[in-house]
Formats: C-alpha cells, structure tokens, sequence
C-alpha cells in the first residue's frame, strides 16, 4: 500500500461509482436515522437528548471525550473532482497562486497506482491530525500542538517559522507562508512566516457545525466521499461505518494513529 | 548621565502622558473614525484603552489552546464592533491611522502591534467583498503587492526605528 501511497501517476480511468458495501451502508444508516433521528431525541415533552457530538458551549474548553476525524471512502472519489480542495481554499481564504510551488496547500488531490494490478485511485489527502504528531514532537517553541479533541494545529503566536514540523511530517501536510498576505478571513487568521496546515476546520467543529468544508463540498458535489465525526463515539456515523468496513491508515507502519483514515486504499 | 532609575520614572511619566492624551485623541471632536456599531463596550472604555491588550492576549490562547470562543473579549468582536464603514460605505483598513479605531490610536501612541499582519482587520463582509472584487478583476487576494498590508509592514518598521 506504501508503494501505492507514495508513487502517483495518472488515472486511466474513473473509479466505481457506488460499491454493494456502501448500498448497504446507506440503508443500515437510514434504518437507525429513523430511530433516532437527526440531531435528538425527545424523552418527554419539551425534554431533549441531544447526541454527544453537538455544539459545546462557547466557554467551555474542548475535552478528550472527544476526538475529531474525518474517513474518506476512496471508492467514491472521482480524480476530475476538486471539490474538496476548492472548498477548503474558499472557507480559509488560501487563494494559492496559480502556479505557485510555495503557497499554502491545506489538502490536495492524490492519483495513484497499484503498478502490479494497475488499480488507480484517487483521493484527498490533508493533514491527517496524528494521535502522536512528528510535528508535535520536534517543534522547539511548542507552537505545533495537539488540542485535547484531536485536532493537530499550529499555535501562531508562538511559531518561529523554523520549519522542523514540516520536515517531520510524513504526509507532507503542512506549508510556510512566503509572502505577505491580504484578506484574510476572521475565521482563519495566517501569514507570512508562519508554518499553516488543515486545521479541520476548528471555528466551525468549535460553532458546533459538525462538519468541515472539504466533507460539506464533497456531499454537495453528490459524491458523499467524506465523512467528519467523533471516533470516540461508537455511534457516530464515522465509527459505525470503520466498524463495519474498517479503515487504513496512510503509512499505519509507523503507529502515528492517525485521525483521518480511508476506506477501499 | 541618567541614571537607569531616572529612565524608569521617566518613562512611568512618559507613559502616563501617553495614556492621558490617548484618553483625551479617542473623545476628542472631529476624529475621523466611524462611530462604533454597539451602544457600550464591553468593558469599562477607560479601563479598555489601558488594558485592552491584556484581555486580547488572555482571550487568544484560550481561544487557540483551549477552544473557548466567547465573544466578549475576542478580536474578532472588537473589530466586529468597533470597524464601521465610513460616510462613503467603505471600512478603513489597519494602515489608515486617521479612520481605522485600532490604528488611530496605536500610531498616536507609537504602538507598533502587528495583529493585523495575520488577523483580519475588517468584518467579514468587508474581507469577502474584497475577496469578490480582486478575484473579478481576475487578479489573486494574496498578491496585491501594493497592499495595504505591505504599507502598514513599513509604517510599522518606521515606527518602531524611531
Ligand atoms: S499529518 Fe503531519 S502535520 Fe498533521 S499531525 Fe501528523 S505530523 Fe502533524
Ligand atoms: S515552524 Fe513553527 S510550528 Fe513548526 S516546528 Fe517551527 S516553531 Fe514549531
């Protein structure tokens, strides 16, 4: 799978639309949709039981209750969609240049082969928010950390712009800002000398959304590849499903546990 | 020679004076900032002039470390508020030390912060349609070299060698 992972070439032709797996998988969820419902279920009049994974409360700090990630099942990932790619750039105000070897790339798109079957796939790939980070682990001011819900980040504030977290990551996830930039949006604060990677969408994970851009663009666009939930809940969405088709992790040989997993790599 | 104690009264008075004229600039009449969009601030506005940063500075980590996005003291409140369009519609931005609130008073006070190198110092609104306006003149939001940011970079080099 490494080999798969690491050498990209181009697709020859699109992957299978919808798989029986996922046929199934829809129907199971709309079974227990039914039962619950959508976001709560009423124990008595006026009385609600809302599920774990909704909004906390604004004063409140994030807790390791939870922990944030995101499954992406490859089998529905199409190589000419960027959905997701787009919709990432937009909700953080990225606008990387055309062209642009250096400009932050929070997630891109990754085409690859199984040279021995000739199998293509394609895919996203973003940070993938390590249990145990590399980027955690040698960044000198501590500025590269992980929040107690799993959610690896980049503290700015306290960034030197020194790098090592770039060089450790193994997914090549994270960027450094060259250049000045204008027009940043409130949301997502960045700039020049400062290293910037997927921050899974933490103001809209922190605003109870629930969701990211990059999972939110993908279901719009039909293609319902990506999936953002609690894994520490075994009845959110994200866990029943790695329960019933298991997930990989890209480079699981070195134990990183990684928050965003794929399903059909 | 002055001594190191001397400085240290002197720069209390120095600093004192720069309060007391920050206090009498920000009421003072024709200032050329739009009033802000609330009735009241969150905090007592004499206490804020003095001590705005330290709420900024406590809210920020809780923000990015711990998660907690109150609204009262977070930045993007203050500039939600605080940042109006002037009498042409059109929100000043961090450089423009006459009609910007942040920057009327940190280039009085020879403050040279640099929030606004990396957070946004306009509303949502404002940023989005100039986000819309650059991209329709096919030209990328980032890569505006003559930008207001590079400007309010060297006003604030100056600043600070002075
Ligand atoms: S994928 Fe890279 S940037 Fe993200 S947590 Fe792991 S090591 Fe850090
Ligand atoms: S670039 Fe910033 S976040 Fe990365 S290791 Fe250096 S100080 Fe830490």
């Amino acid at each position: 799978m490494n080999n798969v992972v690491n050498k990209a070439y181009k697709l020859l032709r699109k992957s299978e639309q919808v798989t029986d797996e996922q046929k199934t998988d829809q129907s199971k969820r709309s079974f227990i949709g039914g039962l619950v419902g959508a976001s709560g279920l009423a124990v008595a009049p006026g009385v609600m039981l809302y599920q774990i994974a909704s909004a906390k409360p604004a004063d409140q700090a994030v807790t390791n209750k939870v922990r944030w990630g995101m499954l992406v099942n490859v089998n529905q990932c199409t190589e000419d969609c960027d959905a997701c790619v787009t919709a990432c750039n937009d909700e953080h105000g990225l606008w990387p240049e055309e062209g642009s070897s250096t400009d932050s790339q929070w997630i891109r798109k990754l085409t690859v082969k199984d040279p021995s079957t000739q199998n293509t796939k394609s895919f996203p790939v973003m940070c993938q928010h390590c249990e145990h980070p590399p980027c955690v682990d040698v960044c000198p001011t501590g500025a590269s950390f992980k929040r107690e819900d799993g959610i690896v980040l980049v503290n700015m504030h306290t960034c030197i712009g020194c790098r090592y977290c770039m060089m450790a990551c193994p997914y090549k996830a994270r960027s450094f800002v060259h250049e000045v930039l204008e027009d940043q949006l409130p949301s997502t604060p960045r700039g020049k000398g400062c290293v910037d990677s997927c921050n899974m969408c933490v103001h809209k994970v922190d605003a109870g959304d629930n969701t990211t851009a990059c999972a939110q663009a993908c279901e719009k666009d039909g293609h319902q590849a990506i999936v953002f939930g609690d894994l520490n809940d075994p009845q959110s969405e994200i866990s029943k499903r790695l329960k019933d088709f298991g997930g990989t992790q890209i480079r699981a040989d070195l134990g990183l546990n990684t928050g965003v997993r794929y399903q059909g790599l | 020679m002055i001594g190191v104690k001397n400085i240290n009264i002197l720069r209390r008075v120095f600093v004192g004076l720069i309060i007391v004229a920050i206090s009498t600039v920000v009421i003072a009449d024709g200032s050329k900032v739009p009033p802000p969009k609330g009735e009241q601030c969150v905090e007592d506005p004499v206490w804020m002039r003095t001590n705005h940063f330290e709420t900024v500075l406590h809210q920020r980590d809780e923000t990015v470390l711990r998660g907690i996005r109150t609204e009262k003291h977070s930045l993007k409140n203050c500039i939600d508020c605080h940042i109006t369009p002037n009498k042409d519609g059109e929100y000043a931005r961090y450089s423009n030390s006459e009609e910007h609130f942040c920057a009327s008073c940190h280039s009085y006070a020879a403050v040279s912060i640099d929030c606004f190198q990396c957070h946004a110092d306009r509303p949502e609104s404002a940023v989005r349609e100039a986000i819309k306006q650059h991209t329709a003149n096919g030209i990328n939001p980032h890569a505006d070299m003559k930008s207001s940011a590079n400007e309010l970079i060297l006003k604030s080099s100056l600043l600070s060698a002075q």
